[in-house]
């Protein structure tokens, strides 16, 4: 593990005129950490990677980088490196002279210069496109171009502002790996900005998840999977996310519509909830809630059953082979284990 | 005759009489200019005559020469343009790109003196020369002429230099470029086209311009402009070598066109398509 690149963020308030995008995030990156930032669109996550970044000046609230304060250090100060989403490649210049740049801003001789620039093009790739003009490149080259741009100083800490986003789907998978791998190699904290779920939960170490401008969540992708925080967590993570429906708990009974589900511990007074329950926990058996099939995805190895109970919709996630018709009437079984309780006024966790 | 073919003789048709409304002037001059004096004023004017060199030596080279006005021309359009570019171009950047209390107002004072005529200045002009005892010097000319053509060079760059992403400059001084590292290397490299165009528009502003040079110029500061109308007295007018004063007046004019067209085309419709110029 590396010994540099600690991050923390405290009471981070950030305002745009009467916008308010953060509203006192703190945060703490341990050193080598791939973390995420996640959330929805305009819940901040750009905006705290640029404050780190010292793109952007918080209002309120102190950065540290390895113990020391660099709230008011210059962004050129900070030995960040940061890949953009637009990725922003100089484009008079050749792939070379963009890798090149940062170590010639701060008086690299040349030898040592051509050597990183190489080493650094090798690890992406673009090694044969060094003459080339980013105007000339293909967008994967373009993205690969930025990253060697932002490795090649051995930065402390790495910034990456939705990186992926502008690739198709199938460079995208292939380069959420590559980067991981990279990032492992070089062993250099990470945070990394993106609006998709499942590419924070498989490339990160652990993440935080923003909405409107709060962190909600901070933990490993297997703890928030398995105990979202709140509803909105739950509602954002997973694909598809966890079903959720409106129930009422009695000491230890939960009732949904008329399904009565004994829980197992006893929660207390009676009062409303939000039940979760993962797609993919669910089954249709002889007992449970009772439900009638609305829709069929085809999933390719699975099977998207969409069907209604009562008011509400529910997805369950069942194998190809399942045999299921639209319009039948069915019952939903579940786990009590699986059962995910959330208070119904405030969102929160039970 | 099918419809395409006779779109394309109409517009063509079309073009050719733009062209010559546009052209006329300019060959009636350049052909006057070659005449001898006697032959401007045949009438009908004549078409076919042996033309002759005499005229542009005469302004060149004989007793009303306009070679010291070619130069004043030069000295102060040149200079006009270097400060104008030096101060327009830190200017605009800071207009586009900082948070500066009062820019847009102060975006709009820079448009809004584009709007005034020239004449309701020119009062005022000779007044405060007159008060520091700068008219008829070089100084005071190109001050005079620094209030029309920096904002108006202030006001192109700026479009230019919006154009260029935010970002690209924020990876700039992520990289430790620092804000004077990243405006030479990476901003400007960008608008050089934008910077040909505002060169050349201020240039020719400058060369172009007549009212100012007439009021506020005298013996010592003559430019070319003003100083063809020496060719026009109560007694005569030496309309051929007017002429030729013209064409050797107008020749940077045309040169400087036919070199930056394509610069000057393009310039003009930047930002027409997104992304578009950027390479
Ligand atoms: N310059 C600005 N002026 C005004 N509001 C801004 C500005 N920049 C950001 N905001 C607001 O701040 C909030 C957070 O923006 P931010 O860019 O951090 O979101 P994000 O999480 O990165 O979203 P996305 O996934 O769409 O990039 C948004 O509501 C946005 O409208
Ligand atoms: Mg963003």
């Amino acid at each position: 593990m590396s010994a540099v690149g600690r991050v923390k963020l405290q009471g981070i308030v950030k305002r745009h005129g009467n916008v308010t995008a953060l509203h006192g995030v703190d945060l703490e990156i341990a050193p080598g950490e791939f973390f995420a930032l996640l959330g929805p669109s305009g819940s901040g996550k750009t905006t705290t990677l640029r404050i780190l970044a010292g793109l952007e000046n918080a209002n309120e609230g102190r950065v540290h980088v390895d113990g020391a304060d660099v709230t008011d250090v210059e962004p050129g100060e900070r030995d960040v490196a940061m890949v953009f989403q637009s990725y922003a490649l100089y484009p008079h210049m050749t792939v070379y002279d963009n890798i090149a740049f940062p170590l010639r801003m701060v008086g690299t001789a040349k030898s040592a210069i051509d050597s990183a620039v190489r080493e650094a093009a090798a690890k992406v790739r673009i090694d044969h496109l060094l003459a080339r003009r980013p105007g000339q490149l293909s967008g994967g080259q373009q993205q690969r171009c930025a990253l060697a741009r932002a490795i090649v100083r051995k930065p402390r800490l790495f910034l990456l502002d939705e990186p992926l986003s502008n690739l198709d789907a199938k460079l995208r998978l292939e380069t959420r790996v590559e980067l991981r791998k990279l990032q492992r190699s070089l062993d250099v904290t990470t945070v990394y900005v993106t609006h998709d779920q499942e590419e924070a939960m498989t490339i990160a170490d652990r993440m935080a998840i923003f909405m409107e401008g709060r962190i909600v969540q901070v933990g490993t992708p297997d703890e928030v999977y398995a105990r979202p925080a709140s509803v909105d967590v739950a509602g954002f993570i997973g694909n598809p996310p966890m079903n959720l429906l409106p129930g009422r708990i009695a000491a230890d009974r939960l009732h949904i519509g008329d399904h009565m589900v004994a829980l197992g511990r006893d929660l207390g007074a009676e009062r409303e909830v939000t039940v979760g329950l993962r797609p993919a926990a669910l089954r249709a058996g002889p007992t449970g809630l009772p439900a009638k099939i609305d829709l069929i995805e085809h999933l390719g190895d699975t099977k998207l059953v969409i069907c209604r109970a009562g008011e509400s919709m529910v997805k369950m996630r069942v194998d190809k082979a399942a045999s299921f018709r639209d319009g039948d009437d069915i019952r939903i079984g579940f786990d009590p284990g699986e059962i995910h309780l959330f208070e119904r006024q405030s969102g929160r966790r039970l | 005759m099918s419809r395409r073919a006779l779109r394309a003789l109409l517009l063509l048709a079309g073009a050719s009489v733009l062209l010559a409304v546009w052209a006329f002037p300019i060959l009636w001059g350049l052909l006057t200019s070659l005449k001898t004096e006697r032959d401007v004023l045949a009438y009908p004017p004549k078409l076919i005559f042996e033309p002759t060199l005499a005229n542009y030596r005469e302004v060149l080279f004989g007793s009303a020469s306009i070679l010291p006005n070619l130069w004043s021309s030069l000295v102060v359009t040149g200079i006009t343009t270097i400060l104008t570019m030096l101060l327009a171009v830190p200017a605009a950047y800071a207009l586009a790109r900082l948070d500066l209390p009062g820019k847009r107002s102060g975006g709009f004072y820079v448009l809004a003196t584009q709007m005034l005529p020239p004449v309701g200045l020119i009062i005022p002009y000779f007044l405060v020369l007159q008060r520091v005892g700068w008219l008829d010097t070089y100084q005071g000319m190109i001050a005079i002429y620094l209030t029309f053509s920096l904002p108006f060079a202030i006001w192109l760059m700026v479009s230019y230099l919006e154009d260029v992403p935010r970002e690209m400059e924020e990876a700039a001084l992520l990289d430790r470029a620092g804000r004077i590292r990243t405006l030479l290397y990476v901003i400007l490299p960008q608008v050089r086209g934008g910077i040909a165009v505002t060169t050349i528009f201020v240039f020719l502003n400058a060369w172009n311009e007549f009212l100012f040079a007439v009021v506020l110029g005298g013996n010592r500061v003559r430019t070319v402009n003003v100083a063809m109308f020496n060719f026009i007295s109560v007694e005569q007018t030496l309309w051929a070598r007017l002429a030729a004063a013209a064409m050797i007046a107008m020749a940077p004019v045309i040169i400087l066109g036919l070199l930056a067209q394509r610069h000057i085309v393009k310039g003009l419709t930047v930002g027409a398509v997104k992304g578009g110029g950027r390479r």
